[in-house]
């Protein structure tokens, strides 16, 4: 039954926000943004498995395939999406060829170090994605040849919303799927999965190519609506704050992604703008009382309030 | 228990009505880091500011001034787009402000374009940013109109050849192009060009590529902090000022680093646009307020930059108000003595026409402390990088 309803809430919570905060479009569609970052990280932790530090290179790689594509082929906003969703996917399928052999803390490493590599490649490549000082000159189309880009974000902001409902609804179907169950035993035995038949290595691949075209998407979506990609794009920074994001809402579950983005990006925002000087403190306090109360994140509120309640009823 | 009610409610409007205000008031939003490993950036802008506003007081012409502080982070565009995008649209801004590093001030180009915002950047030392917009004003200086003029006055000392040692990220880059056009222009050769990863730690195998060389100088460009401590380390230990490699930087030597350097930077030759050791009435009035407000602030080029970004803010207000277009037309012909010395502002690339001083570090007699000594003006030049 939650698991019905919670979408069509966030959902229209999306919408709600977009009356209650009416100038504010383009912080609300940044979150759009980081919460498609995040699903796609999700689906590679919170569903597979693999521990990664390294989303952002599939995010960045997109970005730059989104910029680059809109500048010199076509600059068709959906065009550029499946542009730069083939330019994850790719990044990701080449580089988990390698990484997904090691596990644990080397796995992490690994991942961090495609990422690095990236940032650097970017860096030196200046004539092509114009290094430091970001790549610049992408003027979008309308969106399907209707809607223009225009200044308060309103497009960007039903742009952003109409990618993350349908990488939401895509990764539901997936993960009710058999290859997201299998998955799922993966993350849970992958010992029990390859006694049974399956091929883990290869799955594990699949999952992570899947999860750097989503990554690739959400980049490509940065690129259109900022019309600048720079090289923090790639940057270590950017993959760890989706994965405190991911860990504030809750592992392996969808909604717990979004509302992990909603949560921390809203917290951001509130403590920056009214101190802009100290709002880090709040960030950490917010993250360290959610790892100690309520170690499966934030969607764990429900259970945890309800075995609070059983407690006092026993007691 | 009513009247606590009632007090509580009454303290709760207060708070939610808009505090009385002139009915014209025009508000300037500065978009900078004031967290995170660049607050520096954003910590000195905002004491700089505050600084010209308690000598100017908050008015402009007929209107009252009010800056909104926006932190960015460090380079991220997507954050300083969507800030400058909520200031325009929600703060109802008419000017904007700060931008310290490059890719954060071309992001907010197409918005200011066509919301016809001035926007005076604090910082941002890449040439071509102003040529994306005609709303661009920059108060700070570019990496050419530092570095060319150094590379001509090493030539005219004598010295022929010279080894580069840039780090390796877009204004090291710029840096060393700007130094080699010049320096080769002059009929100087550049024998070892070496840029090096931005997280070298250990700079000796470079230091003892360049004494290898046996250049007359070294010409550097280092991000500010640690690194520059540790090259400066290096330099002095590798005997390069004994085997007759003199040291040619620009920002090295800034003044919030300055004394950390320690006697090892004393003699050490750089050139630049501003010296806190500026000997004028302008720039004392300037830090003597500064340290008044602000007892522990060092002024440094980021605050000068910010101060005069704060002066050409007043005088547009004054002379058009909200209206952007003509605003930046009155900026064009502005000129006024800075703490840095004259300045004047260039029509075309909307840069700072201002002198680049040749200065040494030496320790001051009265207060024992390391200073820029400026011994000569080598050039009053304006944005020289705008045609490359």
């Amino acid at each position: 039954m939650m698991n019905r309803i919670a979408p069509f809430a966030l959902l229209a919570l999306a919408v709600a926000l977009y009356f209650a905060l009416p100038y504010n479009l383009a912080f609300l569609t940044r979150i759009l943004i980081m919460a498609v970052l995040v699903l796609s990280l999700d689906l590679v932790l919170g569903f597979a498995g693999i521990a990664t530090l390294g989303q952002a290179a599939f995010y960045g790689a997109g970005a730059y395939a989104a910029g680059l594509f809109a500048i010199h082929a076509w600059a068709d906003p959906i065009a550029g999406l499946v542009v730069a969703g083939v330019a994850g996917a790719v990044l990701a399928f080449i580089s988990g060829l390698i990484v997904l052999r090691a596990h644990g803390l080397t796995l992490i490493m690994l991942t961090i170090a495609v990422a690095a590599i990236c940032h650097e490649i970017a860096n030196k490549a200046r004539d092509v994605t114009g290094g430091a000082d970001g790549l610049r000159g992408i003027r979008m189309e309308p969106v399907l040849g209707l809607f223009e880009f225009d200044f308060v974000g309103q497009t960007g902001f039903w742009y952003a919303l109409a990618v993350l409902a349908a990488v939401f609804t895509f990764l539901t179907l997936l993960t009710r799927a058999p290859f997201g169950l299998s998955l799922r035993g993966i993350h849970e035995s992958p010992e029990r999965m390859a006694a049974i038949g399956t091929s883990v290595y290869w799955r594990r691949v699949a999952a992570y190519t899947l999860g750097g075209a989503i990554a690739g998407v959400a980049g490509a979506l940065s690129a259109q609506v900022t019309q600048l990609v720079s090289l923090e794009s790639f940057s270590f920074t950017l993959s760890a704050e989706a994965l405190i994001m991911l860990i504030l809402g809750g592992t392996g579950r969808l909604y717990g992604a979004v509302l992990g983005t909603l949560v921390f990006m809203f917290v951001h925002h509130w403590a920056a703008a009214n101190d802009p000087f100290n709002w880090l403190f709040v960030i950490g306090a917010l993250v360290l009382a959610v790892v100690f109360f309520l170690p499966r994140g934030l969607v764990a509120v429900p259970t945890a309030l309800k075995r609070l309640g059983g407690q006092n009823a026993g007691s | 228990m009513t009247r606590a009610i009632r007090a509580a409610l009454v303290a709760v409007t207060a708070t939610l009505l808009p505090a009385a205000s002139p009915a014209d008031t025009i508000k300037v939003g500065v978009v900078a880091p004031f967290s995170g490993p660049f607050a520096i950036y954003g910590k000195q802008y905002q004491e700089a500011v505050e600084t010209y506003v308690a000598q100017h007081g908050t008015t402009a012409g007929e209107h009252e001034i009010e800056f909104i502080y926006k932190d960015v982070g460090g380079p991220n565009p997507d954050q300083s787009r969507a800030l400058a995008q909520e200031l325009l649209i929600r703060d109802q801004v008419d000017y904007l402000a700060g931008f310290t590093f490059t890719p954060n001030a071309l992001a907010v180009g197409p918005l200011i374009e066509q919301s016809q915002t001035p926007t005076v950047i604090f910082n941002a030392a890449t040439s071509s940013i102003n040529k994306e917009s005609e709303f661009y004003l920059r108060t700070s200086y570019t990496l050419w109109q530092v570095s060319a003029p150094l590379a001509e006055w090493a030539y005219d000392q004598g010295m022929r050849t010279v080894a580069t040692t840039v780090t390796d990220y877009g204004p090291g880059i710029d840096a060393e192009n700007a130094f080699k056009a010049a320096f080769e222009a002059k009929g100087g050769e550049v024998v070892d060009a070496i840029r090096m990863p931005l997280a070298t730690t250990d700079f000796t195998p470079f230091i003892q590529r360049v004494r290898d060389a046996a250049p007359d100088a070294v010409f550097t460009f280092l991000p500010g902090g640690p690194p520059t401590f540790t090259y400066t380390k290096t330099y002095n230990e590798n005997g390069l000022a004994e085997a007759g490699i003199k040291f040619l930087g620009t920002a090295e030597t800034e003044e919030v680093n300055l004394q950390g350097l320690g006697d090892a930077a004393i003699g050490l030759t750089t050139a630049y646009h501003y010296s806190g050791a500026h000997d004028s009435d302008e720039n004392r009035a300037f830090q003597a307020k500064l340290t008044e407000l602000f007892p522990d602030a060092i002024a440094n080029w980021a605050s000068v930059g910010a101060y005069d970004g704060t002066h050409l803010i007043y005088q547009m207000v004054a002379a058009a108000g909200t209206d952007g277009p003509a605003a930046v037309e009155a900026a064009k012909t502005l000129e006024w003595e800075s703490p840095r010395g004259p300045v004047k502002m260039d029509p075309e690339t909307r840069t700072l026409i201002q002198n680049v001083y040749i200065r040494e570090v030496a320790r001051d007699e009265a207060t024992g402390q390391l200073v820029n000594r400026e011994t000569g003006v080598i050039a009053t030049v304006g944005d020289l990088g705008w045609d490359k």
